[in-house]
């Protein structure tokens, strides 16, 4: 009895294994090939971080030095590279701007809007809700183009407003909100109505207090799904490298198939995805509740 | 002095509190389909001083036109692989984690990592590993071709097949596939980057709604002599698990219609329109190309499918509830 079901145990963790490899075999390309050198990445060799044999800095090359003063590690090589072939930094520094105004915006519109629909009454607070229901029918990346069309009617392409404004009004957020602050008891608030507080007030200093775990949890959504977005930034960015974010800064080096590209690229990209995994890693409890809790309205 | 009522007053704040969402739900959400709907009429050009109203001239192009025509089996065939296998192996992925003594928040983390990942980032990664002479996928293949014993088994030829019988068995012989540059192959290598991605989210549903299932059921059900674990699943852990379903499916389902950031990066819609999904049909013909009454067609087309899929999945929640 006890034997069979090791069995099974031992099945299962064998299938979850498979399972594990291959979903971890792109993140191991990734991080190796940031680590070879050009030849060992066409010549698939060099093991799990390449043998760091030193190679010669094409772009110190370039500035003037010898081959002496110029010889580096592989690794050093590509992700200098990367950081030297394009404004990497101003690329992440883009990306946390927009992900935090995104976040907050969507906060200070969502909130007050969800207390109201929670706690409030007043007349058309039914149809106001039901609105909210219809707009979560609308996927955002589905009126792309109108939207496009509208902010480049107002002139306002290319500019930080286009990447966040779009995103101000989450009617997920609004109906998350609702749904947690109706689980609030009413004599919490009904007492701070008693203190003489307004309910501009309350919406700040009670309710916001009170909501802290719903709100991590969308801030996670939120997070992760701007910060790795793609398909927008695409859209509305259409020249100014300045505003690049990260993954837009990433795409430019696609293109050459050249093992001396590779390196940097895959540098780039180990640069990217680091921030959310590590994140991740460090409270993978937060993050899955929170993705569940926000998934499953 | 005249205080207003509380119930007057509280009218009011909820009216305020609720005023800048009203507003840019309006503005951001609720007027895009209303521009959507009308430039779809027009052959509007970003750009040009005026425009014709061309009636359903868009949407007659939408169904005459080849390239709208392999649009919709592309879209169809991404989505009708990616969700079933999402939310299969998700649904596999859980049960199997439920079922271990040891070692379950290790694989709950590992195969959640790509949700997190930029799926940009990831797809050019994978790119580089479905390459045909320098990825890890075709020289790890080709390796195995070089193992005597696995060669002959995988290709049938200690059966006596020819050598050039089974899949594996040509791809020794012949060369492994392009993957992403063949037209046989793109889509599938596109959807399957689909799946890596996206079933750790199927999977962390499914687990949430596990442990939404009260354990005395199955106490009870073991009572009633439900004794082997496919009658547990069959009779007492899918249905219960079937408002989870719906979800998983309705969203996965949304999400594979939104699939742009592999396509418009790897294939660019290829080859020969294998991989043209419907967002990045809508981003070509509007944005690259400036034909934005097409791009309004496709997108008022779009915008149908996927309400349609949220409105049934609603449906079948509250049928669900009342029953």
């Amino acid at each position: 009895m006890i034997r069979q079901f090791s069995a099974s145990q031992t099945l299962a963790h064998l299938v979850l294994l498979i399972g594990a490899v291959v979903v971890l075999l792109p993140f191991y390309v990734m991080v190796a090939t940031s680590f070879k050198s050009p030849s060992e990445i066409m010549t698939a060799t060099g093991g799990a971080f390449g043998a760091q044999a030193p190679v010669v800095s094409r772009s110190c090359l370039a500035r003037g030095g010898t081959d002496a003063d110029c010889a580096t590690l592989p690794v050093v090589e590509n992700y200098r590279e990367a950081f030297a072939k394009a404004p990497l930094w101003r690329y992440m520094l883009n990306g946390v701007a927009v992900t935090v105004s995104i976040f907050l915006l969507q906060v200070l519109v969502a909130l007050p809007a969800a207390y109201a629909l929670a706690k409030l009454r007043f007349w058309g607070r039914n149809a106001a809700f039901a609105l909210v229901m219809f707009c979560l029918l609308i996927p955002v990346h589905a009126i792309a183009l109108p939207l496009y069309v509208l902010l480049a009617r107002l002139g306002l392409t290319d500019s930080y407003a286009a990447l966040v404004l779009p995103w101000t009004v989450s009617a997920f957020g609004i109906f998350l909100m609702r749904q947690f602050f109706l689980t609030v008891p009413d004599d919490l608030v009904d007492a701070a109505r008693m203190d003489g507080m307004g309910e501009f007030a309350i919406v700040w200093r009670v309710m916001l207090p009170a909501a802290i775990p719903a709100l991590l949890a969308f801030a996670i959504f939120s997070v992760v799904a701007h910060w790795n977005d793609y398909f927008w930034p695409r859209v509305v960015i259409t020249g100014n490298r300045d505003l690049f974010t990260p993954p837009l800064g990433l795409r430019e080096f696609k293109g050459d198939l050249d093992g001396n590209f590779y390196g940097p690229m895959m540098a780039t990209a180990t640069v990217i995805v680091t921030p959310l995994v590590v994140a991740f890693l460090l409270a993978q409890r937060r993050f899955v509740d929170g993705i569940a809790m926000a998934g499953m309205k | 002095m005249s205080e207003p009522r509380p119930e007057i007053r509280q009218a009011r704040a909820g009216y305020l509190l609720f005023l800048p969402a009203l507003v840019l739900m309006i503005v951001l959400l609720i007027l895009p389909v209303a521009i959507a709907a009308v430039l779809s009429a027009s052959d509007y050009a970003l750009g040009n001083p005026g425009f014709d109203w061309v009636g359903t001239d868009n949407y007659s192009q939408l169904l005459s036109r080849s390239a709208y025509r392999k649009m919709m089996v592309a879209t169809l065939a991404y989505v009708l692989i990616v969700t079933p296998a999402s939310v299969g192996l998700g649904l596999g992925a859980a049960l199997l984690i439920r079922s271990l003594r040891v070692g379950q928040a290790l694989y709950k983390t590992v195969y959640f990592l790509p949700v997190m990942a930029s799926l940009l980032a990831m797809a050019i990664v994978w790119e580089f590993a479905l390459h045909p002479t320098l990825g890890i996928v075709n020289r790890g293949l080709e390796a195995l071709c070089g193992v005597d014993g696995l060669r002959a088994a995988l290709s049938g030829s200690w059966a006596g097949l020819a050598p050039g019988a089974t899949w594996f068995g040509r791809g020794c012989v012949q060369g492994f596939p392009l993957w992403l540059g063949d037209p046989d192959y793109a889509i599938w290598s596109i959807s399957f980057i689909g799946i890596w991605q996206g079933f750790g989210f199927s999977m962390v549903l499914y687990l949430a709604g596990l442990s939404g299932i009260p354990p005395e059921l199955y106490h009870a059900a073991e009572m009633d002599g439900v004794r082997s674990g496919w009658e547990r699943f069959r009779l007492l852990t899918w249905p219960m698990l079937a408002p989870t379903t719906v979800f998983v499916v309705t969203v996965t389902t949304i999400r594979s219609f939104q699939v742009f950031d592999t396509v418009e990066a790897l294939t660019d819609g290829g080859p020969v329109r294998s991989t043209y999904t419907i967002l990045f049909a809508i981003y070509e013909k509007a944005i690259r190309q400036n034909l934005v009454g097409v791009g309004a067609a496709l997108t008022v087309v779009f915008l149908a499918v996927v309400m349609a899929v949220s409105l049934i999945q609603r449906r079948l929640v509250e049928r669900k509830v009342h029953a």
